[in-house]
């Protein structure tokens, strides 16, 4: 009886045993290329969307203006779209697509990662959709390009994104500061403010981790320069190399004098929103942000704000003499793409096709809340609705143009991998806490550029020059 | 010689079949949960087994590579970093709110009147959702605004990499040591109050009373929420995730945030795997630890 009864037991373990270790091997096979898409012409049903928009505001205008829109411009197809925050929506996003689950139209990280997605076939193949609606000629070919990994397109990208210095404008006038154009200029200004109680540049890293590697993209743009970042992107120098470790150490002296973010202690400790506030006052005279800090910086400055200041912001000063002004790096941040296991890809891509290939649309969202909705479509500047913030439509006409004229640098979270990008910001904590040099921070993030680059884990690169 | 064998003749069956019947009733009733636990649970977990043998990146398919993942964690200075961090963090998780929790219990012991307002106040700070607690903590230590700065004390407690695991653990130490007082005070209050007469008679003082009655008297659930705490420390996640998210530099970095960066950042999860395994087999130690002085009769 007892012999059964252990049997039986055993028997009962060895399945559920059995059922464990197959199920590694069965999400694995589910892994596999996939099948060819032929685009269908009679896009119809329901297709999810998981999006990171955050605030009823910005919610509700997408609401109206994206679902809305789109809803009534494809009406045999039912856009559901649900609202994460974003940190949460990458880790959801990545486990869903690992278990043949999740979205019909999938809200990515930036290129780098888009990558490693592609890679894992948890994407589908854009391409004969590409074919089919003519993206090709309605989007920025680098941006196109930077999706593209073995001649296949596997995501769009979803906003641009640039570099600029925020400034307190009312502060400026108050001190008879000018914008700085070059850095003797700049640390004039930093030298003024910090001796009067002014923090120069704010920055914090406590909402948002990898914030670090926004000050390394400042710093090795305007410092070390687009061209040798490009010879070290394309493997013909190291970063290793004395102008990226300068940089590095440039960082880390105006850390040191207090310049940024007080000191390296309050970099690691005051909250972003505490930062903005007193930007918004005129403790902070400057802020190094990307171009969407734009949706967000009006909050802490006029009548809201309980104070009469005004903000605008400047191209980041060049901080070597060798290096052009005004210049500005690109990039994309983050993509949308359309799960493989998507039943209904044809109207996952109907809707792509809508969100980027409706330009007075598009610049109208452009248009209305500043940088959140830059898509890279081509367009010129009498395009874009005079309603825009002059602020908004200002980047949008400088990064046109630095395009155009070749004046343009790389923001790490596009074209760097995956692993070395993470480096980028975890290693600058190592830097500025004193655990490593910046020659050793550069000589580590050189090996793993080296490696991730030997597998292939980097975006196509646009080639120096004027570009579309 | 008869009887007996008859009577067990008689009785095996009749007395046999209905246990069997109920035992297999109760198989019936269970099975739906077994198997649901097998699926969430069991699955999962023989699936961390198996890609902590593999080079898996968190998307596609796997590769095996044995104990590679091990033999890299033994020497990886991160893992170091974490692991020692852990045992500060049991260190200090297991003896603060342990002893701020005895104390409080035993005070609000002596306390007739308001008892139930008190408990509800020392409990307050436990059922408040981590996150919430954690991000007003990260203001509540912001070095330009918070109660420090309001003091005179401007030092980024959360920003200098030789006070953020103190500060973060402080902040979970204040969520945890009221429920802790909760849970002691309610065992307190089984303890029979003649054993008090009688300490007192022998002309015990506070102090003895508390070390020769109460503690004996509650060593069960001491040793539980120990045995809890332990197991705590090797799972503490959410504070230190919001809080400094591991840093500054990996000063608060323990064995749970590495892993998760590992998987979700870095596209390590086999190597994730294969520290949560380690973990595992941690904690497992510590079961069976307590099982063996469980069975020893230390609990009683």
């Amino acid at each position: 009886m007892n012999l059964a009864m252990n049997r039986r037991r055993l028997l009962g373990t060895a399945g559920l045993t059995a059922l464990g270790l197959t199920a590694p091997g069965l999400l694995a096979a589910c892994a596999g290329e996939e099948e060819p898409i032929v685009p269908g012409d009679n896009a119809q049903g329901k297709i999810d969307l998981w999006i990171d928009v955050q605030g009823d505001a910005n919610q509700k205008y997408f609401t109206d203006n994206v679902v809305g829109n789109f809803e009534k411009a494809r009406p045999k197809i039912d856009l559901n779209a649900t609202f994460y925050k974003g940190e949460d929506l990458r880790r959801l996003i990545q486990t869903s697509l690992q278990a043949k689950s999740g979205p019909d139209v999938v809200r990515g990280p930036s290129a780098t990662q888009t990558i490693a997605w592609s890679r894992a076939h948890i994407l589908a193949d854009l391409t004969p959709y590409a074919k089919k609606f003519g993206w090709e000629s309605k989007l920025a070919t680098w941006a196109m390009q930077a999706f593209t990994n073995d001649g296949k397109l596997y995501a769009l990208p979803m906003r641009v994104d640039t570099m600029l210095l925020y400034y307190n404008k009312s502060l400026f006038a108050t001190n008879g500061w000018q914008t700085p154009t070059n850095r003797s200029e700049l640390e004039a200004i930093a030298a003024d403010a910090h001796g009067k109680g002014i923090v120069p540049f704010g920055s914090s890293n406590v909402d948002w981790k990898a914030a670090g590697e926004w000050l390394m993209t400042v710093f090795w743009n305007h410092y070390s320069g687009p061209d040798a970042l490009h010879q070290a992107l394309s493997g013909q120098i190291q970063f290793t190399d004395p102008v990226f470790v300068e940089a590095v150490e440039l960082v880390k002296s105006y850390f040191d004098k207090g310049w940024i973010a007080g000191g390296t202690d309050k970099y690691f400790s005051v909250p972003s929103t505490e930062i903005g506030a007193n930007f918004g006052k005129g403790t902070v005279a400057m802020v190094p942000q990307g171009n969407w800090f734009m949706s967000q910086v009006g909050q802490y400055f006029g009548a809201k704000a309980k104070n009469d200041n005004e903000w605008d912001w400047m191209p980041m000063p060049a901080l070597r003499q060798e290096v052009k002004y005004p210049l500005f790096e690109i990039g994309i941040g983050g993509s949308l793409a359309v799960n493989a296991a998507s039943k209904n890809k044809d109207a996952a891509a109907e809707y792509l096709d809508w969100y980027y290939g409706d330009k007075a649309a598009a610049l109208k969202r452009m248009a209305d809340v500043p940088s959140t909705y830059n898509i890279p479509v081509d367009f010129a500047d009498a395009d874009i609705p005079s309603t825009i913030d002059a602020r908004a439509g200002r980047v949008l006409t400088s990064v046109n143009k630095a395009v155009a004229t070749g004046d343009y640098g790389y923001v790490t979270w596009t074209w760097w991998p995956p692993k070395t990008d993470v480096f980028i910001y975890e290693g600058l904590e190592q830097v500025l806490t004193g655990k490593l040099t910046p020659a050793q921070y550069c000589q580590q993030l050189a090996d793993k550029f080296k490696a991730e680059k030997a597998e292939g884990n980097i975006p196509p690169l646009p080639a120096r020059g004027p570009a579309k | 010689m008869i009887a007996p064998s008859v009577t067990t003749m008689d009785t095996a069956p009749t007395g046999g079949r209905p246990k069997s019947r109920g035992s297999k009733r109760a198989w019936l009733f269970l099975s739906p949960l077994l198997i649901l636990n097998g699926l969430v649970v069991l699955g999962p977990a023989l699936a961390t087994v198996y890609y902590a043998f593999t080079d898996w990146s968190g998307l596609g398919p796997a590769t095996f590579i044995g104990f590679d993942n091990f033999t890299r964690a033994f020497a990886d200075p991160a893992v170091h970093d974490a692991l020692w961090h852990n045992v500060i963090w049991f260190v200090l998780f297991g003896s603060i709110p342990t002893a701020m929790g005895l104390l409080g219990a035993y005070l609000l012991s002596q306390v007739k009147r308001f008892q139930v307002l008190f408990r509800a106040l020392y409990f307050i700070p436990y059922v408040v959702a981590s996150v919430v607690n954690a991000a007003v903590w990260k203001m509540l230590l912001s070095p330009t605004s918070g109660i420090g700065h309001a003091m005179g004390i401007d030092h980024a407690w959360l920003g200098d990499p030789d006070t953020s695991l103190l500060s973060v653990n402080f902040v979970v130490d204040w969520h945890w040591w009221g429920f802790l007082a909760v849970v002691y005070l309610a065992a307190m209050q089984g303890v029979d109050p003649e054993l008090y007469d009688a300490a007192k008679m022998d002309g015990a003082n506070r102090w003895q009373q508390f070390t020769s009655v109460t503690l004996p008297g509650i060593r069960p659930t001491v040793v539980f929420l120990s045995l809890m705490t332990v197991i705590w420390t090797l799972k503490a996640f959410d504070y230190i995730f919001i809080m400094t998210g591991g840093g500054p530099a990996g000063s608060s970095e323990v064995v749970s945030t590495l892993m998760y960066k590992q998987a979700f950042n870095e596209y390590e999860a086999g190597y994730a795997a294969a520290l949560g395994l380690t973990m595992t087999v941690i904690i497992g130690f510590v079961l069976a630890g307590y099982q063996y002085l469980k069975r020893k009769g230390w609990e009683e």
